[in-house]
């Protein structure tokens, strides 16, 4: 088995990934502190942070050989009988140096930085820099500009690492970032009239390892410390990117990625990056309406769902058939627990799947071994990332789930149909969709095809001002559960707000209804019983899922994808828990 | 000593020295056409590693080893000419491209026939605009005669080489600054492995050579590895270029044996120290490569005694002399001036540390000095090149390395500098006393108060 020496101690090394000496050390929770590697560039090693002792053992006699010099740890590869050292009192002077050096012409502004918190080289100064200051020339000051409409670079407080240069040249391939300038002179800037403009232009801020590039939409709004993250999964499209989501006070700040080498690798659009915003939307749905008279008059949700399960109940003991429709948007938990309920009821009753949204076309990047590239390259597996044109989470889930329960999946236009043809007594529509559902001309067929109608939805929408009752559903960050992506990935999404005033999560709805209340209804039991029920999802039978996810049913499994989730050491959680 | 016969320097004085025709009268191409038409491309190589010719550009590795680092199952080489010489105080590289390029010519044909490269990229120093159209026409003239081109002799080699012109970047001497700065990009060193005699510019095999180096290479193949050895000191063998500048009667650049004293290249070739007057310290290679005191003269000018006295290494062989007279507070502050402006800026110590540096020496030579400065000097030296590994490429030595030496030779003149250079006490003036007690300056006058007004 291969081992590498770190610190005098043997530790193994894992099989059929290759590694440089962070990576490995890194496993074994042993840091070498760095600015400007980063495990999807090309490695530069400029910041020259990662610097430690090299050698090798002899496999033969044993015998240790130093090169006598430092090397930085990004370079280095982690082979069977690599030695290194990260505790050597030369490192440590090293290290010391390096981070006086990084501070020599930094404002030290930390009180107004927003990277304050989770910043590298607060971190690094606190862990293996010098408390006294003997740089006393005047600072050299480079001005604060914009390189986009929604980024912001403070020169002052870049330390040139680079990565952000990196990431527009190899991942996006559009290079708008790049260096000017000689020296302590050098600096990061774009074009002229070119500003960072690449569907995935956000991500320059989160691998910016300081305060330099800054998220404008984000800037002064919060301190990091104060923010709780959740793990999370992106909405706004079927690629399912493992996000943080970020909220204080009751409202989402930000969302950032999670790792997650087996969808979005390090990244997230800025489509989705954005998103977040529509959890904050004042207009939400905040009540449940039933409509009297014409007029929709807002109730407890009590009353609402008391009226729903009268109503369908009574459809059913009149041997009238319901038609559930479920969007794309509920989480396959709540899929299952709705389609068991209208199942229930009278088991002529069909469930079908809610409207697709899709926007134009799949877009993919594909970074290579070779584009725009300059640097060691042989660390980096290349991965693409697609923003698919499917805006919606989780249409492989539901229709999981419909299948299970129908035979096939009935898709929207065809549930229109049957509704207009006057086959059913009730529909029930659950959409929660991140945009509103606003069309306004099926709606109607569905209002005039049907005697009851039943609106779930957290947008005020055309179909809500007709339905007889409209019931206030969660929000993307309001409900946990699962989603399966668009490679049939099946990720758990924790809730990051609480319900808001007047609705509730639509697990809870659904088990209302299902006369499960008042004990409490989790997605982990859920989708324990329905893994137990529908084979497709087997694989998640503990209720627990892997930390990348898991693939169900009988989806192709891709490319073994190498190197575990990563995090800069700097943007690790510190700040407030739920 | 006999009289050594100049080798590289043989056609510089001879009129029209930069046609074919001259160079062809006086022996050249010959050691091409034979090598061409008559020996194996690794029989060359084994000629130039049997010659232990080291480069000339600074660093001194053996030539012939760096041909043989190419994979042997290459399918394309490039052969990349050094010619930006950026050095302080070096120029051979000019006259040898000015004087006499189809000399480096037929040097590139043999490295190229060498190395298996059939293309060849000459990069030359922006400022050097002679060289340039020289070498431009010298190719054409050889280009014309056959000599370039397709199946060059018969032989079924081919080789075209491209000038390129440098923007006035030091960085871009560097071997792997200068690929990048050759594919287009920002001339920033890359990090090596991969070294470029496996992935050069535009990812292949390539192979970097100075030009002083590359035109030693048609006379070993001439006249024989054994003659070449016979030249020089142990371990530097062959003819130097040396360039002798500064405080001396004749600033030259002479043609000897490796291995001569600096006290003789002054002396007999430099015709002594100017006005009579004693070298206080000599640059021995190019500002990057320390200082030597002018008690250290004797030392031998070769790749290894050089080391002896302190210094980096040969560099290019730029002498620089300074007097009796000189400040050495001016040397250095001259010295960090010039790496705080071409530091390209990559690594954090060079970029940070070379400006550091310079700001402080502009303070002690302006009269703010500590003698405490003199410490975090030396400290950020070691720490920034003189402890290998710390940055990518060689510049952050380079700029150390004249600190050491100088803080090591001549410490006490920068202490009585900064003790006898202190501007005097700041004093308050009238307007600022008035500003601190809130007063309105009684400072009569329509202009501007005039500061410091007594």
């Amino acid at each position: 088995m291969a081992s590498i020496i770190i610190n005098g101690q043997e530790l193994a090394l894992p099989e059929g990934e290759k590694l440089n000496a962070i990576q490995a050390a890194k496993r074994h929770g042993i840091e070498i502190p760095y600015y400007c590697w980063h495990p999807a560039l090309s490695v530069v090693a400029n910041c020259r942070m990662c610097e430690i002792e090299v050698g090798s053992k002899d496999p033969k006699t044993g015998e240790i050989k130093m090169i006598p010099k430092l090397v930085p740890g990004c370079q280095t590869p982690a082979k069977d009988g690599t030695v290194i050292v990260t505790d050597s009192p030369k490192v440590k002077e090293h290290q010391r140096l390096i981070m006086e050096l990084l501070l020599a012409n930094h404002p030290l502004d930390c009180p107004v930085c927003d990277q304050a918190g989770e910043c590298g080289l607060q971190d690094y100064s606190y862990e293996y820099g010098q408390a006294n200051h003997r740089f006393v020339e005047e600072r050299t000051i480079k001005p604060k500009k914009d390189v986009s409409d929604l980024i912001q670079l403070n020169q002052d407080r870049c330390i040139m690492c680079t990565r952000c240069v990196r990431f527009t040249r190899e991942i996006t391939q559009t290079g708008e970032l790049q260096v000017r300038q000689r020296g302590h002179h050098a600096e990061i800037d774009v074009f002229f009239d070119e500003p960072v403009d690449n569907p995935l232009a956000g991500n320059v801020v989160d691998i910016c390892p300081v305060g330099a590039l800054l998220d404008k939409d984000f800037l002064h709004t919060q301190r990091v410390w104060f923010l709780a993250k959740h793990d999370s999964i992106c909405t706004r499209c079927s690629t399912g990117c493992n996000i943080s989501a970020e909220e204080n006070k009751g409202q989402l700040w930000r969302f950032k990625p999670r790792a997650n080498p087996l969808v979005n690798d390090f990244w997230i659009c800025d489509e989705g990056r954005y998103s977040y915003i529509h959890a904050n939307d004042q207009h939400l749905l905040s009540s449940a309406y039933l409509k009297s008279g014409g007029n929709h008059t807002a109730v407890g949700v009590d009353a609402a769902l008391k009226s729903v399960s009268q109503t369908l109940s009574l459809v059913a003991s009149d041997g009238g058939k319901t038609i559930a429709i479920l969007s794309p948007f509920l989480t396959v938990e709540e899929a299952y627990l709705f389609a068991s309920y209208i199942k229930g009821l009278n088991s002529e009753n069909v469930v079908a799947l809610g409207p697709v949204p899709v926007e134009g076309e799949d877009k993919t990047i594909k970074p290579d071994m070779v584009n725009g590239r300059s640097g060691d390259t042989s660390f980096i597996v290349p991965r693409p990332f697609t923003i698919h044109a499917e805006k919606c989470p989780n249409r492989k889930g539901v229709s999981a789930v419909l299948e299970h329960f129908e035979g096939e999946v009935i898709d929207f236009a065809a549930a229109v149909a049957r509704v207009e043809s006057g086959e059913f007594a009730a529909v029930y529509l659950a959409s929660d969709s991140i945009d509103p559902w606003d069309d306004e001309p099926i709606a109607k067929k569905l209002r005039a095809g049907a005697k009851h109608l039943f609106v779930q939805d957290v947008n005020v929408t055309p179909i809500a001002h007709i339905a007889d009752v409209v019931i206030a559903g969660a929000t993307f960050a309001e409900k946990a559960g699962c989603y399966v992506n668009a490679d049939g990935r099946l990720q758990y999404s924790e809730a990051a707000l609480p319900p808001r005033d007047g609705s509730l999560p639509d697990l809870d709805i659904f088990a209302i209804l299902l006369g499960r209340m008042p004990a409490p209804v989790s997605s982990r039991d859920v989708l324990k019983e329905l893994a137990s029920v529908i084979p497709a999802f087997a694989v998640a039978a503990s209720g627990k899922l892997p930390e990348f996810g898991v693939l169900i049913g009988d989806a192709e499994t891709p490319a073994a994808a190498v190197g575990a989730g990563f995090q800069d050491a700097w943007t690790q959680h510190r700040g407030a828990q739920l | 000593m006999a009289e050594f016969e100049p080798v590289l320097s043989r056609n510089w004085n001879v009129p029209d020295s930069h046609t074919l025709k001259v160079y062809e009268s006086r022996g050249g191409y010959q050691s091409a056409r034979k090598a061409l038409t008559t020996l194996d491309p690794d029989k060359v190589v084994q000629i130039v590693k049997d010659s232990e010719l080291r480069g000339r550009g600074g660093a001194g590795f053996p030539c012939g080893m760096k041909w043989s680092f190419l994979p042997k199952d290459r399918k394309e080489t490039f052969m990349c000419i050094n010619a930006d010489e950026s050095e302080p105080s070096t120029f051979n590289n000019r006259i040898l491209m000015e004087r006499d390029p189809h000399q480096l010519i037929e040097g590139i044909m043999l490295g190229c026939f060498a190395t298996k490269a059939s293309t060849a990229y000459l990069y030359v120093r922006f400022e050097y605009i002679n060289a340039y159209r020289i070498l431009e026409r010298a190719i054409a003239e050889a280009k014309a005669a056959g000599l370039l081109g397709k199946n060059i002799l018969g032989s079924g080699f081919d080789l075209e080489i491209y000038v390129h012109r440098g923007a006035g970047a030091y960085i871009c001497g560097e071997e792997t600054g200068l690929i990048e700065s050759l594919e287009g990009k920002r001339g920033w060193p890359r990090i090596k492995p991969p070294f470029p005699a496996i992935e050069g510019a535009f990812r292949k095999p390539t192979v970097v050579n100075n030009v002083e180096t590359l035109c030693c290479v048609p006379h070993i193949l001439e006249r024989g590895a054994d003659w070449f050895k016979s030249i020089g000191t142990p371990k530097s063998y062959g003819p130097k270029l040396y360039c002798i500048s500064g405080h001396v009667n004749k600033q030259v650049c002479v043609e000897l044996p490796l291995g001569i004293t600096a006290r003789e290249l002054i002396d007999v070739h430099g015709g002594g120290v100017w006005k009579g007057r004693k070298a206080k310290a000599v640059v021995p290679g190019g500002i990057s490569m320390g200082i030597l005191s002018g008690n250290e003269l004797d030392t031998k000018l070769d790749f290894e005694d050089i080391r002896k006295p302190g210094c980096l290494g040969l560099g290019t062989a730029a002498v620089t002399v300074m007097d009796d007279q000189t400040s050495m507070v001016d040397y250095l502050y001259n010295t960090a001036r010039f790496f705080a402006h071409e530091s390209c800026g990559q690594c954090t110590p060079c970029r940070e540390g070379c400006a550091w540096i310079y700001k402080t020496m502009k303070r002690i030579k302006g009269g703010g000095g500590r003698i405490v400065d003199l410490d975090v000097m030396l400290q950020l030296a070691n720490n920034m090149g003189i402890m290998p590994g710390t940055t990518i490429c060689g510049l952050a030595d380079g700029a150390a390395w004249p600190i050491k030496n100088a803080m090591a030779k001549f410490r006490p003149e920068f202490e009585e500098y900064i003790k006898t250079h202190q501007s005097g006490p700041k004093q308050i003036t009238e307007l600022q006393e008035a500003i601190f007690q809130g007063k309105t300056p009684a400072i009569s006058g329509p202009s501007l108060p005039v500061l410091n007004a007594k």
